[in-house]
């Protein structure tokens, strides 16, 4: 079955992971009932004439993306796909209100060109002159899953290097509205994200980008085997079920999966099915969390499976993820099980390489 | 690996028809859908004309029979052009194979979003539209009203969408990943677009001209469209009818600038390339072309010059069908892909409307009327902002 080598990463989060050194050594608590991303300075990325006009997920998009380019050393790509819940929702929502204030008039255009969800992935192949296939996805916890679902095929059909990227942005209106959808909570690092009881989420933003390989070379940090996405499952043990079948497509089974990183929000509703399956989880592998440190949005899964390459590279969970007590040995298959609204949810299985 | 790929279901609607036998006698007409704007609230309604759906909201929840009030113009299109094609393909999602909802959209949730953005900061009585603005939801919508779905996705790639989610359609069955797919694309007018195209200076006030030396830009139009596509196995286990194949797609990037193209139409070339080689049709293969033809000046010319780069001097018939439905932005690949296969069906060309005078430099003359021609095969172009460039190939099954 055809594998991903991952290459490259970059990663801009509410924590220091723009920071190749850091590995949650530090971490970053929520702003009360919200994270935002810690931006690096575009200046080293991006040619202060574009940067100018860049709203927040293109200048993220395209910095996070250039560190995975460096780090793998890649010269070219054949492909970039990015996956966004909300896109350019700064810019959106700008032209927006630009509209509604002004009743449609004395609006000018740059808000509106860059408001269109592909533009980051636009935006990557002009810099890069990438002539090359490009696409994308926008659909909510699917976003980042269907990019790597794609580059998989791709591989299948002949490319070689693509890159791949789950980009978020909020707004401070954003956050004020949700907020008052009743969609937060404050959860603190001292309440453990899997026991929730009450529902809100820590919203939060962030961006993951990815050089994926079809072949193993000395750059490579792990390899992604393979990606199953499922729509409204109707129970946990329908989740369990399929877990089992798609571990058995690449011949495992739970037992032999060191990290098992689950995708709890911090919201009772939302994270029911994972928590009635986390005993079975625990049993055989050893569960970890994320959100309690990226907090929750369409494309976490992408900051799952930045975190879940550094624990293979480093060889260690680190103790701020830990749900189960048991401490791995040795590190070769770690499973990212995310959901999202629990409606979307998805089986991620990386390996060492 | 290489499953073929069968075209089993149609279903549309937009400015020229509410599903897909009124748009073939729209097109077979030549009757335009595109006119004075009614349901859309903009100060510009008396000086712009626009392809709208002739349907109210409430209309729209009459057919759909759901007044679920979280939906939206963009969920109830999308929903009746998906089931149109369903049932026009007779599959039955409860069988037990493998079934996939692909969609595509550019502005989503933003018509109804606009409607009470600026209130939801005082009254909580809209804050739902938070959770209907993003565009996963008119895609989940459909797979909730055809039930039993496996897999959902949505690609927002511009004017390209539904090119995108046809191709990728393909290629999941060819993967083995799925057995079947609606794919297919969405956009309901919205302020927002329509603004938005407004600023960029690139709508005609009066009826688009696309390929005409006098074009001054588009018409906007909303649409859904949605194709049932199926691989060959699933197909002949049911011992179901083929309306056509999809035998070639790509997909490039001009890289040249966020919204204009590149002259030389470069990425336009490559995409138009890369499908013809996986078809395996040589250029004088090509019955006719459905162009992308938007009718703006840099467009047309762009894909003109693409044209005969590709095609030299032995250009095939080539109309765009535009200048009926308006430009439906992600949904315009999807209902010109169902165009194509009524082509195809029905052995007609519809015409390009309103061209009167060829591009100087160019000297390609669309059809402008009626065709009656046996067709095997049809191009569709489909590019967008972002310099994303799709291509497919279509074949009379």
């Amino acid at each position: 079955m055809t594998k991903a080598y991952i290459n490259g990463t970059g990663c801009i989060s509410p924590q220091n992971s723009i920071d190749s050194e850091w590995f949650f050594d530090t971490i970053n608590p929520a702003k009360g009932d919200y994270f935002d991303a810690i931006e690096p300075s575009y200046k080293e990325f991006i040619a202060p004439n574009l940067l100018r006009r860049m709203g927040r997920a293109i200048k993220m998009g395209v910095a996070a993306g250039n560190i995975a380019i460096q780090q793998a050393d890649a010269k070219k790509v054949d492909a970039i796909i990015t996956g966004t819940g909300l896109g350019c929702f700064e810019d959106s929502e700008r032209f927006l209100l630009a509209l509604l204030n002004n009743e449609e008039q004395f609006l000018t255009p740059t808000s509106f060109i860059q408001s269109t969800h592909n533009t980051v992935g636009s935006q990557i192949a002009l810099l890069m002159k990438c002539h090359d296939y490009n696409f994308t996805y926008v659909h909510r916890g699917f976003s980042f899953e269907s990019t790597i679902q794609d580059a998989l095929m791709l591989f299948e059909e002949g490319k070689e290097t693509i890159l791949v990227g789950g980009i978020e942005e909020h707004t401070p209106n954003f956050v004020i509205l949700n907020r008052r959808a009743h969609k937060f909570q404050e959860v603190t690092l001292n309440t453990p994200i899997w026991k929730s009881t009450t529902p809100g989420v820590q919203m939060s933003e962030g961006t993951a980008c990815f050089i994926l390989n079809k072949t193993k070379t000395d750059k490579s940090l792990a390899s992604v085997d393979g990606i199953q996405t499922l729509y409204k499952p109707k129970t946990s043990a329908d989740i369990l079920n399929k877990l089992h079948s798609f571990l058995k497509l690449h011949s495992l089974t739970l037992a032999d999966i060191d990290v098992t990183l689950m995708g709890f929000s911090g919201d009772v509703n939302f994270d029911s099915k994972l928590q009635e399956l986390l005993p079975s989880i625990e049993k055989e592998s050893i569960a970890a969390c994320y959100k309690n440190v990226c907090g929750e949005y369409h494309t976490a899964s992408a900051f799952a499976m930045w975190t879940a390459t550094k624990i293979i590279e480093k060889q260690k969970l680190p103790q701020v993820l830990a749900i189960s007590d048991k401490t791995p040995s040795q590190i070769k298959h770690v499973l990212i099980i995310n959901q999202y609204l629990g409606i979307n949810y998805s089986f991620t299985l990386l390996s060492q390489c | 690996m290489s499953q073929r790929v069968y075209i089993t279901g149609l279903g549309m609607i937009s400015a020229i028809g509410n599903n897909v036998s009124e748009s073939f006698l729209s097109l077979s007409q030549s009757k335009t859908g595109i006119g004075k704007i009614n349901h859309l609230t903009t100060r510009y309604k008396d000086e712009f004309l626009a392809g709208e759906i002739k349907l109210s909201n409430a209309d729209l929840v009459d057919l759909v029979k759901d007044n679920n009030p979280a939906l939206n113009r963009n969920s109830y299109i999308a929903m009746l052009a998906a089931k149109e094609a369903v049932i026009n393909s007779g599959i039955d999602t409860n069988d037990g194979l493998r079934t996939g909802v692909i969609s595509s959209t550019t502005v989503a949730g933003m018509g109804k979003t606009e409607l009470y953005y600026k209130e939801l900061f005082e009254k909580d009585d809209h804050l739902d539209v938070l959770d209907t603005h993003d565009c996963g939801d008119s895609t989940e919508r459909i797979a909730d009203y055809l039930g039993n779905v496996d897999y959902v996705t949505t690609i927002s790639t511009a004017c390209s969408s539904a090119a995108n989610a046809i191709m990728l359609g393909c290629r999941m069955i060819k993967h083995g990943q799925l057995d079947r797919v609606v794919v297919g694309g969405v956009d309901a007018l919205s302020k927002f677009t329509f603004n938005g195209f407004n600023t960029l200076m690139i709508l005609d006030r009066e009826w688009c001209k696309p390929f005409d030396e006098n074009r001054k830009g588009l018409n906007l139009g909303e649409a859904a469209a949605f194709l049932v596509i199926e691989g060959e196995n699933a197909l002949n286990l049911r011992k179901g009818k083929a309306l056509a194949e999809v035998v070639g797609y790509a997909n490039a990037n001009d890289a040249y600038h966020q919204t204009a193209s590149s002259p030389e139409g470069y990425g336009a070339t490559l995409a138009i390339t890369q499908a013809l080689a996986m078809s395996g049709l040589a250029q004088s293969q090509i019955d006719y072309i459905n162009m992308h033809g938007t009718g703006t000046p840099n467009n047309d010319l762009s894909e003109s010059m693409a044209t005969k780069a590709v095609f030299g001097n032995q250009v095939p018939k080539f109309s765009s069908t535009k200048a009926f439905t308006g430009h439906t932005l992600a949904a315009a690949a999807s209902i010109e892909a169902v165009i194509s296969v009524l082509s195809l069906q029905n052995s007609m060309i519809f015409p390009n409307l309103n061209f009167t005078t060829p591009i100087a430099e160019m000297n390609l003359i669309p059809e402008t009327q009626l065709v009656n021609t046996p067709l095997n095969t049809i191009l569709s172009n489909s590019f967008g902002f972002g310099g994303n460039c799709s291509s497919l190939i279509f074949k009379k099954a």
